[in-house]
């Protein structure tokens, strides 16, 4: 069977580690079901360096090499890649997750170590593979869902791998292969509640799969229903995601059962105090259910002795209580009153609402299916219920203006919210990265990978979509409304409006409303010719 | 033998937990700094400061 050594590349290094890679923990359980032998080295969590990378590619003959993740953890495959192709140079080393799905030949062209990509879902991919290992078979292009390289340096797409059906099929996450108490334990704390501040042994979970709303920035990378196989003009086969008016979407989730007894298995082997899904949007699949999954999630919870002791004797909370309090993802106009409470009562803490902003007109452009009305109504109602929800917020969407930005000041202050904006930011996978790519490109000297190299969590500013502020606008104008500045917004307005001859009263807008027809679209949105807006 | 490597059987040779980067107290101190970058708390990053010319040579300290 095959020796496969996985790599967790590093994400988010101004950070501490607090993620077990939910993923590469899956594959693994995976591949160690099928009688494969497997090792895990966790740079991300370790952070050792160049020296101890170096022993753990020369620590046996690998077989596979397997790494994956988002696109924010490109520059840490890079180095990886290049090592392991020298260290190793039989290994298969095999790439996956978004950071490949999104753009796969692009990737496979800066990677060229990269054996075989894994596009999409690798819950039967990767196994597949495995099993062409064994067999010591190199027809990559006969297993769904692959890219790899032909004999003259092309690359080769295989037929688009369907989407798992039986979640619960899966077996639990690797967790054991995982530096949890040198590294993931103590960084349980999410400063997000009073519970999540409190946590000391906090795991993550994903209970579902997709999301059915269409928000223009975000992105699935093909685990959603969201991808698609084209052939394009030079009959080759292309990866293409959400596009203006051409949307599909898959949403999956595991049985109540499966979870709550995932749950309750690392309760009883880890001692757990905190669960986090991360799930998309558990409303989604709630709604989806006909209202049943949370609500029996939350039964079974309570059921299997999980429900935490501060909220059984209603106590206040503190590092000793019993049980296993959580936190999840919800959506404004999903959420209803009955769940929330129900959600408050199996131990829910806290719920990150991605209400990203509170204009109204900016609300209609962004494909969330919420306005600042059930923003303002889910905000009451998961406080009534005694769940903090998280009010995130972004600016820099492609219609945001001065009146967006004078109308989210004043729903934070009425609703006490303290926040930094993220920016809006176009990552690959995403309709906007789509819409936008030629002038994304541009900003970066016309070189993807530099912007993909510069992209993080998108606290930081990168590639610019919003058609009346560049990026020293935004990055001033966040501050300023973080203080509630409103004399030198207003000032700056006045400047704003001079230089691109607006008059007072008018709009302060320079961005066109999007239309229907797509060719006549590409005429509305900011292109490498500039043809709308400023810099 | 560290548990850097963690699986379902013995590698062949085993990894030993000698960082060459590992961090020291000034680097933990500028890392911790930089969280709270702000106001008050401003530091010098001792690695990027460009020794050089006669005012700024160290051998004039």
């Amino acid at each position: 069977m095959a020796k496969i050594l996985f790599i967790n590349p590093v994400v988010r290094e101004e950070d501490d580690p607090r993620h077990v890679p939910y993923g590469i923990a899956l594959l693994a359980a995976i591949a160690m079901r099928d009688g494969h032998q497997v090792q895990v080295y966790d740079e991300n969590a370790w952070r050792k360096g160049s020296e101890v990378l170096e022993q753990v590619f020369n620590a046996d003959h690998w077989d596979v090499i397997a790494l994956g993740g988002i696109t924010t953890a490109y520059g840490s495959i890079k180095s990886i890649v290049k090592k392991a192709r020298i260290i190793c140079p039989h290994a298969l080393i095999v790439l996956g997750g978004g950071v490949l799905t999104s753009l796969p030949r692009e990737m496979m062209g800066f990677l060229p170590e990269v054996d075989v990509g894994v596009i999409g879902e690798g819950f039967i991919t990767f196994p597949d593979i495995l099993q062409k290992v064994d067999a010591q078979k190199a027809d990559w292009q006969n297993i769904d869902g692959t890219i790899s390289r032909t004999k003259n340096d092309g690359l080769v797409i295989s037929s688009q791998r369907a989407l798992l059906d039986e979640l619960d099929s899966l077996p639990y996450p690797a967790w054991d292969l995982f530096p949890l108490e040198e590294v993931y334990f103590p960084n349980s704390q999410v400063l997000f509640s009073e519970e999540g501040m409190l946590a000391q042994r906090r795991l993550d979970i994903n209970a579902s799969y997709g999301c059915s709303l269409v928000c223009r920035y975000c992105y699935h990378l093909g685990i959603a229903g969201d991808m698609k196989y084209e052939t394009d003009h030079h009959n080759e086969l292309q990866v293409s995601f959400d596009q203006p008016g051409n949307y599909s979407r898959t949403i999956r989730y595991h049985s109540p059962e499966y979870i709550v007894g995932m749950v309750k298995h690392a309760h009883e082997k880890y001692n757990l105090d905190f669960i986090g899904f991360l799930d998309e949007n558990l409303m989604t699949m709630d709604q989806y259910s006909k209202r049943t999954w949370l609500k029996e999630i939350c039964r079974l919870w309570i059921e299997n002795g999980l429900q935490p002791a501060c909220i059984h004797d209603d106590i206040e909370h503190d590092e000793n209580c019993k049980g296993i309090h959580w936190s999840g993802t919800s959506h404004a106009t999903l959420c209803n009153p009955e769940t929330l409470k129900i959600m408050r009562e199996a131990g829910c803490s806290h719920l990150i609402y991605g209400y990203e902003s509170f204009s109204p007109h900016v609300m209609k452009t962004i494909g969330k299916g919420a306005t600042p009305k059930t923003n303002m109504r889910s905000f009451f109602w998961t406080l009534e219920s005694g769940i903090r929800p998280i009010p995130n917020q972004i600016i820099g969407f492609p219609n945001e203006d001065f009146q967006a930005i004078y109308e989210n000041m004043q729903a934070w202050k009425k609703l006490g919210i303290v926040v930094k904006p993220f920016f809006a930011t176009p990552y690959p996978g995403s309709e906007w990265f789509t819409v936008y790519r030629q002038w994304i490109e541009e900003q970066y000297e016309g070189d993807l990978e530099k912007y993909i190299l510069d992209l993080g969590d998108a606290t930081r500013i990168t590639a610019v979509i919003s058609h009346n502020f560049n990026a020293v606008e935004l990055l001033g104008l966040r501050d300023l409304m973080m203080n509630f500045d409103y004399k030198r917004i207003e000032e700056y307005e006045q400047y704003w409006r001079k230089n691109h001859n607006i008059p007072d009263g008018a709009p302060s807008t320079i961005f066109q409303a999007p239309v229907n027809n797509a060719s006549q679209k590409t005429g509305n949105i900011r292109l490498a010719n500039g043809t709308t807006g400023s810099r | 033998m560290s548990n850097l490597l963690k699986g379902n059987f013995s590698t062949k040779k085993p990894v030993a937990d000698i960082s060459n980067e590992q961090e020291t107290l000034e680097q933990r101190f500028e890392k911790e700094a930089l969280k709270k970058l702000g106001g008050s708390i401003a530091f010098v990053a001792k690695q990027e400061v460009l020794w050089g010319d006669e005012n700024t040579s160290q051998d004039d300290q």
